[in-house]
């Protein structure tokens, strides 16, 4: 091993310690019922206080490195789900909140619905609920960190027990 | 030598790296202690350091209908001006790495280069939610800067010269001009609030009007840089209030122990308020600040003719 090879390997540690540790959420409705989104602003309030582990919640996709998306995606919000997706700069993940993102949930089948958030935009972690404690969304949030973390390969398929949750 | 002396002062001490990392380190603080008095637990102490690190490894997105070149090189402006600034205080309480008669005014004006790039940037992009937070953060500048440096200037007018290092020369053999000129002290550390943008003067930034004001459109290195900068511009707001209002900046200790009892000040004011609007900062800063201290110039100028 060079050392140009050394160098590039600590520099990628810092890189990933540094994205690990410093993950700045984006919120999205793309038609939740709000349940889900009431829990995802209950974990960013003094009582779980996810800043300590530097979540920060931001207001333009451009500073964000996770988007955090309940709810089924109707028609009227695919394109602006696909929007902010794309005005996200690299490494973005994206992580499903809620039975409905997961599945479309109790809007499966309704006239305006177009399905779920991965039929849009890939995701990278499931949070089933309906809706998800707050403990149970720091846990995901912790699961997709260690996924980072440890470079092991981020779900993209959708687990196949989450498929019920209907 | 006396290059090599330069280039160290210019990149690690007392320009460069040490008011970087400082700033980093002082923001940590801020935000911790704004978290306990929220009874949270608040970050860890490597948060602004991973926040930074992260930045500036992120992509960085041009957008449609910038000037490529405006958009890439304010950042740098802000910084570089944030920086020279520390040349002239006497950071961790040393003596200032360059010194000449008048750098006071030098000073206030190289930490402005901060806002007025941030509201330049705001202005390049050809965004609603940047213009709107440009116009609000110029519109600041605007309100704060002469009340903030005519509070700075007490001290010189009462030690009778516009250098740095005379001022504080003085400030450490005088009593505290905090309780000599506490309209001014006020009126300074007030200043300092919005020039950082911290609440209650955090309209520009406003996240929950205006997205995140006229920086919107950043992101990546130029975010990161403009984050730096704000730091440092926050640590030498802190070093030069405690200098001129708290009885100098004699050594290292003192100067740790002041700023960061300053920085608590802070936090607690920014923790115990709102944002105010806009209108109000500026009807604040011109019907109460400025006047105060032009009444607390009045006061010195009458006490010295006695
Ligand atoms: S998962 Fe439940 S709470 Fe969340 S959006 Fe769907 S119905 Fe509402």
């Amino acid at each position: 091993m060079n050392i140009t090879q050394e160098w590039n390997d600590i520099l990628d540690k810092v890189k990933t310690w540094a994205r690990v540790n410093s993950p700045w959420l984006i919120h999205y409705n793309s038609g939740s019922c709000n349940g889900c989104d009431i829990e995802i602003l209950a974990t960013l309030t003094p009582r779980y206080d996810a800043e300590r582990l530097g979540v920060k919640l931001q207001g333009s996709p451009r500073h964000a490195d996770v988007l955090v998306c309940t709810g089924p995606v109707t028609m009227q919000s695919r394109d602006r789900l696909q929007r902010i997706y794309d005005q996200m700069p690299d490494p973005k993940f994206v992580v499903a909140v809620g039975s409905c993102a997961i599945s479309g949930g109790a809007f499966q089948g309704c006239y305006n619905v177009i399905g779920h958030i991965d039929e849009v935009i890939p995701v990278d972690a499931y949070i089933p609920g309906c809706p998800p404690r707050p403990e149970a969304i720091i846990d995901g949030l912790v699961k997709l960190l260690t996924a980072i973390k440890t470079g092991a390969p981020i779900q993209t398929e959708k687990p196949e027990e989450l498929l019920d949750v209907v | 030598m006396e290059a090599i002396g330069n280039i160290v002062s210019l990149l690690f001490f007392p320009g460069g790296l040490f008011v970087i990392f400082a700033g980093l380190m002082y923001e940590w603080l801020d935000h911790k202690i704004i978290a306990r008095s929220q009874n949270r637990i608040g970050p860890r102490w490597f948060q602004p350091i991973a926040d930074a690190i992260k930045l500036l490894t992120k992509e960085e997105i041009v957008p449609d209908g910038v000037n490529p070149v405006l958009f890439a090189i304010l950042p740098l402006i802000a910084l570089a001006g944030a920086l020279t600034a520390a040349l002239y205080v006497p950071m961790a309480g040393l003596k200032p790495a360059y010194s000449f008669a008048g750098d006071l005014i030098v000073t206030v004006y190289m930490l402005s280069l901060l806002t007025l790039s941030i509201g330049l940037a705001g202005a390049n992009a050809k965004e609603r939610f940047s213009l709107v937070g440009s116009t609000r953060a110029l519109t600041q500048l605007f309100a704060y800067e002469a009340p903030f440096l005519l509070a700075l200037l007490g001290p010189a007018i009462a030690a009778g010269s516009w250098q740095i290092s005379e001022i504080v020369a003085y400030t450490e053999t005088h009593t505290w001009m905090m309780i000599l000129q506490p309209i001014g002290f006020v009126v300074a550390l007030i200043g300092l609030m919005g020039k950082l943008e911290l609440p209650p003067f955090d309209s520009p930034e406003a996240e929950t009007e205006i997205v995140a004001g006229a920086l919107t459109e950043y992101s990546g290195r130029g975010l990161a840089i403009f984050h730096l900068g704000k730091g440092a511009e926050l640590i030498i707001g802190l070093t030069l209030i405690t200098a001129f209002y708290m009885g100098g900046v004699s050594n290292p200790v003192w100067f740790l122990v002041k700023t960061v009892g300053l920085l608590a000040v802070l936090a607690a004011l920014q923790s115990l308020m709102t944002r105010l609007r806009i209108d109000q900062t500026v009807g604040m800063w011109w019907r109460y600040g400025a006047l105060l201290v032009l009444l607390q110039w009045l006061i010195i100028v009458v006490v010295q003719l006695v």
